[in-house]
């Protein structure tokens, strides 16, 4: 009579037990495909960083072994006899300026097409999405015939211009559907209170569409301070050139200097930015790539 | 009326303008300078008609690299996707460290181009990368003795690492459309006794198949205008083997080490890839047309 009980509990648990053990061997392929994955990765980067600490003839030596001393003075010499300060900075001042501009230019746009419909409002949204599908290396000629007739080829300055008017379509897709996902009842209550459309814009509209500029400015800044093939372009002049363009003069001038430490210093630094970017704000920016794609 | 229409005009129009001045109105150029034989800027252009696309499609070269970018889009689409999904389905299997492994499998598309070829240099070269001296410390001597980076292999090299980064944006966008299916539907399926490969065809890619098509034609459009990755990925001069459409349009235009300015020939190759671009994902949109099933 009193063993009864014990022993359906006993069961009972071996059986929970069991289900247990299940579920986590029905889990162990997820985790290890999904763990190996993720391991490769973080390994390049740390490999990536360890090694740039190296001498180069360490590094050599075994790609597998660990610095003995950590050699700081790799990006001393990255940073100011490769003058990768200098394009560091470039890159700071145009990415930054750029993605502002960018903004300042695809909200209103983005406004206007998401919330007032006029006649071919469509055919405008059309063809701001077309820009997407535009292959860039399609532009590369007769851009440089643009530029050159402007006088700002080699500049800076005239990347940026690119910059801005290469991302517009993407950040106008994007924040179109962003405006357009966010509920019309505060503009309608802003209107009542008499409102002009601009104040709607700039009252309303602007806070309530924050989190979606803040990712949309994420997103160009990554993209922008990433690329190099406009600059590869459009730039050639030591002195204005970008992070990943001086980074990838750096990189094909390798089989002269040999200096391959303190090329893997250069790519620490050019990583470093966006990856602190992405470890704070790695919801936003994912947020951002379905923004659009998939409708809510 | 009057300053809904100054409202509308005024907050499009900077936005048009320079998208007109330098997006559109290139492109249009790009199809007049293409019928023209035009060996540097500040010289005379000559008309050739429809000279440049026939020589363009006897070109060995461009062909190959014609090859090279469909290879990226069919065999690296396919790839990409089924892993994608794998990890998706993965991902949401009920496992701890879902949003952990979601940023890891996605952080490559955060770093600099650069620097992702810089790391596969290393991991690829014949005489000091990780993948070779792996090898010979595990005692495969076949593997040890593999160029990865020579002539015949070095395309595929840089497509398995190309697939590792694209996987991440995938599967990002895999995942925000599958958080949207209600979970009740695969619990209905499992009482019915459906197992994980029916759940699978049956609920996730029918009600996934509107982000699929999406996904489909974003890549379409990254594959087919690949540049930088392939191109910074030889560190030095690419061998032919490597090239991709877009590559082939910069060395002719801009040259390599030794400029060969062809202008009018590489534009004439950007529009045969603007026309490949539309043709696909015209071709693709009609092929994936379905019921949009609402849930």
């Amino acid at each position: 009579m009193s063993a009864e009980p014990v022993a359906s509990t006993q069961s009972h648990l071996r059986q929970r037990q069991m289900d247990l053990v299940k579920k986590w061997a029905g889990h162990i392929p997820a985790y290890l495909i999904l763990g190996l994955w993720s391991l490769f990765t973080l390994f390049a980067i740390l490999w990536v960083m360890l090694s740039s600490l190296k001498t180069t003839r360490e590094l050599f030596a075994d790609v597998w072994a660990l610095p003995g001393k950590l050699h700081f003075e790799n990006y001393v010499k990255a940073l100011f006899a490769a003058d990768l300060e200098l394009y560091f900075l470039n890159s700071l001042a145009v990415v930054l300026t750029s993605v502002v501009v960018i903004l300042i230019l695809a909200a209103p746009a983005a406004y206007i097409l998401s919330r007032k419909k006029f006649k071919g409002s469509n055919l405008v949204t059309l063809l701001f999405i077309a820009g997407i599908g535009i292959p860039l290396p399609l532009l590369f000629i007769p851009l440089f015939q643009i530029m050159t007739g402007l006088k700002i080829n080699n500049t800076l300055f005239g990347l940026g211009v690119l910059f801005v008017a290469l991302s517009l379509p993407f950040t106008v897709y994007m924040l179109t559907s962003f405006f357009g996902s966010l509920p019309v009842e505060l503009e309608e209550a802003a209107i009542i209170d008499g409102a002009s459309d601009f104040q709607v814009f700039f009252r309303v509209m602007l806070p309530l569409g924050l989190p979606g500029l803040i990712t949309a400015a994420i997103f160009n800044f990554i993209g922008l301070w990433n690329e190099y093939q406009l600059a590869l372009v459009f730039l050639n002049n030591p002195k204005q050139s970008t992070l990943s363009l001086g980074l990838y003069s750096l990189s094909n001038g390798m089989e002269y200097t040999g200096d391959w430490t303190g090329l893997l210093a250069g790519v620490v630094i050019v990583m470093v930015p966006t990856i602190i970017l992405y470890v704070i704000l790695s919801e936003r920016m994912i947020s951002g790539i379905t923004m659009g794609a998939v409708k809510s | 009326m009057k300053t809904r229409k100054r409202l509308i005009v005024s907050f499009l129009l900077p936005a048009g303008l320079v998208y007109l001045a330098f997006f559109l109105v290139p492109t249009a150029w790009a199809f007049y300078y293409s019928f023209f034989d035009w060996s540097g800027f500040g010289l005379n252009m000559q008309y050739r008609g429809l000279g440049n696309y026939i020589e363009l499609f006897r070109d060995p070269i461009f062909l190959l690299s014609l090859k090279n970018t469909l290879f990226i889009l069919v065999v690296g689409g396919i790839t990409v996707f089924a892993l994608a999904f794998l990890l998706t389905v993965l991902v949401n299997s009920g496992i701890k460290g879902k949003k952990f492994f979601r940023a890891m499998v996605f952080l490559p598309n955060v770093i600099a181009t650069i620097a992702l070829t810089t790391l596969w240099a290393f991991i690829y070269n014949p005489s000091f990368g990780l993948l070779n001296s792996f090898f010979r410390v595990i005692g495969w001597d076949a593997g040890a003795k593999f160029t990865f980076t020579s002539y015949d292999h070095i395309f595929y090299a840089m497509l398995v690492a190309l697939i590792w980064i694209e996987v991440g944006f995938f599967l990002v966008l895999l995942m925000a459309g599958m958080d949207k299916i209600p979970a009740e539907y695969y619990e209905a399926a499992k009482i019915e006794g459906a197992n994980q490969w029916q759940m699978f065809t049956g609920i996730t890619v029918p009600l996934l198949w509107d982000v699929i098509s999406v996904g489909t034609v974003l890549y379409t459009i990254f594959a087919l205008k690949v540049f930088e990755f392939p191109y910074a990925f030889s560190q030095i001069t690419p061998p032919t083997t490597l090239y991709t459409v877009g590559m082939y349009l910069y060395i002719e235009g801009f040259g390599k080490r030794d400029p060969i300015y062809r202008l009018g020939y590489a534009t004439a190759i950007g529009v045969v890839l603007l026309l490949c671009v539309v043709v696909i994902v015209l071709l693709l949109r009609r092929l994936m047309r379905r019921e949009v099933i609402q849930y």
